[in-house]
């Protein structure tokens, strides 16, 4: 419901179990201008994080019930691209790694250096908006591929492939006016500027 | 004998008298036999050696210079009133009473007391020098209590990281909390609000890592034994602090299941902890093959059919080995790699001197189950 107003402004989300940390958090990230939300265990932010929110996690490693390494494994089963950087004790650095290995983006020993989190909140929040932005231009290229008719995705399967519109007629069994035809509607409807930016449209969507 | 010695209205049978005195002076224990009045007839042998005193030094004189002062006008009373009503009061065996020495000195003592009947009464006392068996006693409650104390400290060893870990927490806020408000001084729309803020938290986290502290301190520390009553609800919630210390480390959740309307218990509240922590200890060491949100530590108190208080710690571990519940409470038994076997041995002694009983039984729904009972203290 809140997240129409949120979707544009990035989140930092923070989940610790001691709520003295969380809050402490909080007021040090409210300082310095960011959109917080806080979050007293695992479960309770599994319940309201909707994937479409950017922002990044700011996660303890260590919390009775969901640990952090298990909210992490949940959120990359559901295919979230949230960054996660997890605030650990001392001891905790074979967890840190193991949470490494799953794809966290960093991890920050309590007690902390504001500026080192600070900086690795704001590394976190550039990651989440590329990746944000790049997932909704594959997004882009799949609906506009999806635009076209089955016989100009023909068409641009062969052009892609680097044969010549005589040899796509052939193949086709079309003349090489009506193959001209389709290759142009193709570039138009992918929005493709040149040759090149078609086929690099097709590789990024993995369809070449 | 006795009917010789009763005829005080006549002069004694010399034979008589020589043969009773003969084998009083043979006895072990001091002898001495009072009138009515409390006035010394009558010491052997022993007697004068155990109190530092020749015989005609105590002929005719009180009974009671061989009392501490603060039992003195006590004993004159019983001699009182026992002449009132002719009712004698001090009879008995095997009461223990301290005992004063020609220079003062006290001792514990084992007094009999019996009545020689006659026109006038007479009592004659067995008096037994016990601060042998008083000292080997005292050795003996010395060396469990040291014992215990070393179970206190070894338990708090494999408490470390968890409390490591408590203490980084409120560090942490303080650290956080200092480093955001030299932030926003530095802030030309500066906030006093959010300055002071910041400036209590900081004082309230670390009077929380000082609370911390205290509790451990005095959880470890080697205290004077002292029994007092205590609400055994109010005992759980005052021990949660201490315990989610450890449990919070390991993931573990603590869940509580507080009886209501509980009579109190007469216990050493360190001790209790002491019992209750390493109870939960085991029961961590038991999960830790067990998922994390599985991990669970039920705490239950409730009064039990017999009117006593029963505390409970269930844990979701794979249980005990039959093999391993024979053992359980002996000490040196222990399941753990690195386990000293005292800590249940100790949490044994210390219910059974509190007058309850600890007992093991399977969880019904897997895993261990730990229960003491304590006796309810009379009258809520």
């Amino acid at each position: 419901m809140q997240n129409n107003t949120h979707s544009h402004q990035p989140t930092v989300f923070v989940v610790d179990d001691d709520a003295a940390v969380r809050d402490a958090l909080k007021f040090l990230l409210r300082s310095v201008g960011h959109q917080v939300e806080t979050y007293a265990s695992a479960l309770e932010f599994l319940d309201a994080y909707r994937d479409d929110r950017p922002g990044c996690l700011v996660l303890d490693i260590r919390m009775p019930g969901m640990s952090g390494l298990e909210l992490q494994e949940q959120l990359v089963g559901r295919r979230a691209i949230l960054p996660i950087i997890f605030i650990t004790g001392h001891g905790d650095v074979p967890m840190a790694v193991e949470a490494m290995q799953a794809g966290a983006m960093d991890f920050i020993q309590k007690p902390f250096h504001d500026q080192e989190l600070l900086d690795r909140i704001n590394q976190a929040l550039t990651k989440d908006a590329e990746m944000r932005q790049s997932i909704k231009g594959l997004n882009g290229i799949r609906e506009r591929l999806a635009s076209l008719t089955q016989r100009e995705r023909q068409v641009m399967n062969l052009v892609v492939h680097g044969k010549a519109n005589k040899v796509i007629a052939g193949d086709l069994d079309l003349s090489q006016r009506t193959v001209e035809i389709h290759r142009a509607r193709v570039m138009e409807k992918m929005q493709a500027s040149s040759l090149a930016h078609l086929v690099r449209m097709v590789i990024e969507i993995g369809e070449l | 004998m006795s009917e010789s010695a009763s005829e005080t209205d006549r002069p004694h049978d010399e034979g008589d008298e020589l043969e009773y005195r003969t084998v009083l002076d043979a006895a072990v224990d001091a002898v001495i036999i009072i009138d009515g009045r409390g006035l010394i007839e009558f010491v052997n042998r022993a007697a004068e050696r155990l109190f530092d005193y020749q015989s005609d030094e105590l002929l005719g004189r009180s009974v009671n210079i061989l009392m501490p002062q603060t039992l003195r006008d006590e004993h004159d009373g019983y001699l009182q009133r026992l002449q009132r009503t002719r009712e004698p009061h001090i009879l008995g065996i095997g009461r223990e009473v301290s005992a004063q020495r020609r220079d003062g000195t006290t001792f514990a003592v084992e007094l009999a007391v019996g009545e020689i009947k006659g026109k006038t009464p007479r009592f004659i006392g067995f008096i037994r020098d016990i601060a042998d068996r008083q000292r080997a006693e005292n050795d003996v409650r010395q060396m469990r209590e040291r014992l215990t104390h070393f179970g206190r400290i070894a338990t708090m060893g494999e408490m470390a990281a968890g409390i490591a870990h408590e203490i980084n927490q409120p560090l942490t806020a303080i650290a956080t909390y200092a480093q955001a408000c030299q932030r926003l001084l530095t802030n030309p729309a500066l906030s006093m609000a959010d300055i002071v803020e910041g400036l209590t938290q900081i004082e309230a986290q670390a009077l929380r890592a000082g609370e911390v502290i205290r509790r451990l301190r005095s959880f470890v520390k080697n205290h004077e034994v002292r029994r007092e009553p205590l609400d055994p609800n109010q005992f759980i919630e005052d021990l949660l602090m201490l315990a989610q210390t450890d449990t919070r480390h390991h993931h573990v959740q603590i869940r509580l299941e507080l009886g209501e309307q509980l009579p109190a218990v007469q216990a050493d509240p360190v001790q209790l902890q002491q019992v209750v922590l390493n109870l939960v200890r085991n029961s961590i060491d038991a999960m830790t093959d067990v998922p994390h949100a599985q991990r669970i530590i039920v705490l239950r108190t409730r009064r039990d059919e017999n009117g006593d208080v029963e505390f409970m710690i269930a844990d979701r571990g794979p249980g005990l080995e039959p093999a391993a519940r024979e053992h359980l409470f002996n000490p040196f038994f222990t399941t753990k790699t690195g386990g000293t076997g005292l800590g249940l041995a100790i949490s044994q002694s210390i219910v059974r001197a509190h007058g309850g009983k600890v007992w093991y039984r399977e969880n019904p729904g897997g895993g261990a189950c730990f229960l003491f009972s304590l006796p309810a203290m009379q009258s809520k």
